[in-house]
């Protein structure tokens, strides 16, 4: 029973460390709160459900589908909503960002309905037990794109030139600027990165319920702003962490706590840790010091 | 007070608007101060099932019960209002956050007030629309003797430069910790009218977008002077329900200006565009944040821009203007 509560945290954990990288990365490089990213999530599914349904693609061609489209409207969502916006005014992106959500979530019930839409079984549904833990076919392809998709990114992070001026631009705008890192392309990087990596996310969420709507990118969106702050602002690899730390204290909490206190143990950690940690789990820098 | 003046339909918006403009004051108190809040939604639903309680249960007047839910509700901001003194900015936005969710859980788990069925049955207050209208006059006069006094000073520059302020000798704690209670309490008050217009409410009634939507208020408002929170609630609120009849204008042309071809073709065209259900309204109101966000970064009114329209002329402040 234990090992089968694990396995649902950790798949619910990996949705939530795929969204928070995204959020985390946009964090680092523009110290912005970039709200529209739930959103991304949702069009994610809904790209990966059209190309099943209408395309008749498989489950890597959706993924990579998604992937590509996210990566785009990340990119749009730059040029349209964050840098018009007056970046010396903190609250100004934060409204445009909301705007933007409110614009695709809304694009969304207008073009695809408001209902649930079912996503159509991709993946030949099968039982492996391993010892005490019985886990099916689909949520082994889940854990294992998103163990991978982690991995490579961390490597990305850390090894390539693209990667190190991420970082550098993390750190600091300006001296990145100044040392010849072309900080407008990175940002265009950042967000093409994160939102494809959201995109992926949707789609494996549809895969996982069965079933996406225009709203899926709300819940998300705040999960994933809780994930971010847990594993330290700008901390991608204290985003993965934590995410699946989330996910599994949310489903050990509602199989044996109950399902209705399972999001006031994620709320009261969220504000623990604003008040006594900070710096999130992993002791990256706060805000303020940056 | 205003019976008979409006159908049904026109007096439940303006209530509703006037209650988001009650919630922008709500958001703005604090603000003034330089702390965002995106708990005021959670406030309103303390005020709200604290005077429905009242009334639904144990009959207690209205006004008595919206009073006692904006007490409640400034009682609830106070004590969430020392923990938030220790952090600001993107802290304190994602604090107020987890206040709003956490209220929102109770509700749900609460079975006096419910639970997952909701409030049901909540008396319904034939008088709100007067209640409405005299809360936001009082706020207005309050803001606006506010701004000119120490306190009101004080605040602004809190919100300025804090260190600077403490230099000064302002007591920022105090100041920072009223601006906070005074802003739940007003968001209580907001709560307590919703519940007795709305006579239904259940945890998902004051969840995170009306929290996002408040903010909203103030900040295409103008959140550097009183009149902002006004002016963006209304905007915000009366834009939808302006698109609402933009089609009913293009129904008023006669037929004979639209029955022949270049005409009949963009008449149907047009009436087929204006059809604005739920979807299409919320996508206007989503372009038009964001482009005024490019356009009016600081809000549609700003304390410099009102001062063009003061009169006699003063003369104009030093310095550069408040950046939000």
């Amino acid at each position: 029973m234990i090992y089968q509560q694990v396995i649902n945290g950790l798949m619910l954990g990996a949705s939530y460390s795929l969204v928070a990288i995204g959020y985390t990365l946009i964090f680092g490089v523009l110290g912005l709160l970039y709200f529209a990213h739930g959103e991304v999530f949702m069009v994610g599914a809904f790209v990966g459900l059209y190309l099943v349904l209408y395309a008749g693609a498989n489950i890597y061609v959706a993924l990579l589908g998604a992937t590509i489209a996210c990566a785009m409207l990340g990119v749009m969502s730059v040029y349209v909503a964050v840098r018009p916006v007056a970046k010396d005014r903190p609250l100004a992106p934060l409204i445009s960002t909301i705007g933007l959500t409110i614009v695709l979530q809304n694009l969304a019930v207008y073009t695809f309905g408001g209902q649930q839409v079912g996503f159509p079984e991709t993946i030949r549904q099968q039982l492996f037990t391993f010892g005490p833990i019985t886990i099916s076919s689909v949520q082994l392809f889940i854990l294992g794109v998103a163990v991978l998709l982690m991995v490579s990114l961390w490597l990305f992070i850390e090894r390539t030139r693209i990667g190190r001026a991420i970082r550098a631009t993390a750190e600091n705008h300006e001296t990145a600027a100044l040392l010849g890192v072309d900080v407008n392309k990175v940002v265009l990087v950042t967000f093409a990165i994160g939102s494809g990596i959201a995109g992926i996310a949707g789609v494996l969420d549809g895969v996982k319920n069965s079933g996406i709507s225009p709203f899926m990118g709300v819940a998300v969106a705040v999960k994933g702003l809780i994930v971010m702050l847990l594993g330290g602002l700008g901390n991608v690899p204290g985003a993965m962490v934590a995410g699946l730390m989330l996910g599994m204290i949310e489903i050990l909490s509602a199989a044996y706590i109950g399902t209705t206190e399972r999001d006031l143990f994620s709320f009261l950690i969220l504000i623990l840790i604003l008040l006594y940690k900070p710096t999130g789990l992993f002791g990256t820098r706060t805000a303020e010091e940056r | 007070m205003f019976d008979g003046l409006f159908d049904g339909y026109t007096r439940s918006i303006l209530i509703f608007a006037g209650i988001n403009v009650i919630a922008a004051y709500s958001f703005f108190a604090p603000f003034k101060t330089g702390q965002v809040s995106l708990g005021q939604a959670g406030f309103m639903a303390v005020g709200a099932y604290a005077s429905a309680i009242l009334t639904q249960k144990f009959g207690v007047h209205f006004a008595l019960a919206m009073l006692f839910g904006g007490v409640i509700a400034g009682i609830v901001g106070f004590l969430v209002g020392f923990p938030a003194l220790r952090i600001r900015g993107i802290y304190l936005l994602l604090l107020t956050l987890g206040f709003g969710e956490i209220i929102q859980v109770i509700a749900l788990s609460w079975d006096y007030v419910g639970g997952a069925q909701g409030f049901r049955q909540i008396p319904f207050n034939p008088r709100t629309l007067d209640y409405v209208v005299g809360v936001i006059l009082i706020l207005i006069i309050f803001f606006a003797r506010l701004e000119r006094s120490s306190l009101g000073r004080a605040m602004d520059s809190i919100h300025q430069d804090e260190m600077a302020a403490e230099v000064m000798g302002i007591d920022v704690v105090r100041t920072k910790l009223f601006a906070f209670a005074l802003g739940a309490l007003i968001a209580g008050l907001a709560g307590g009218l919703y519940a007795h217009q709305a006579t239904y409410m259940d945890s998902t009634t004051f969840n995170i977008m009306l929290a996002v939507e408040i903010l909203m208020f103030v900040v295409v408002g103008g959140s550097s002077t009183y009149w902002g929170p006004v002016l963006g609630a209304l905007f915000l609120t009366l834009l939808p329900e302006f698109l609402r009849t933009l089609r009913e204008w293009l129904e008023l042309l006669p037929v004979s200006w639209t029955n022949f071809f270049p005409t009949k073709q963009a008449y149907d065209f047009l009436h087929e565009f204006l059809d604005f259900e739920n979807a299409k309204r919320l996508i206007v109101y989503g372009l038009v944040l964001i482009v005024m966000m490019i356009v009016r970064p600081d809000g549609i009114l700003t304390r410099d821009g009102l001062r063009r329209f003061t009169w006699p002329k003063k003369a104009s402040p030093q310095g550069k203007p408040r950046h939000v």
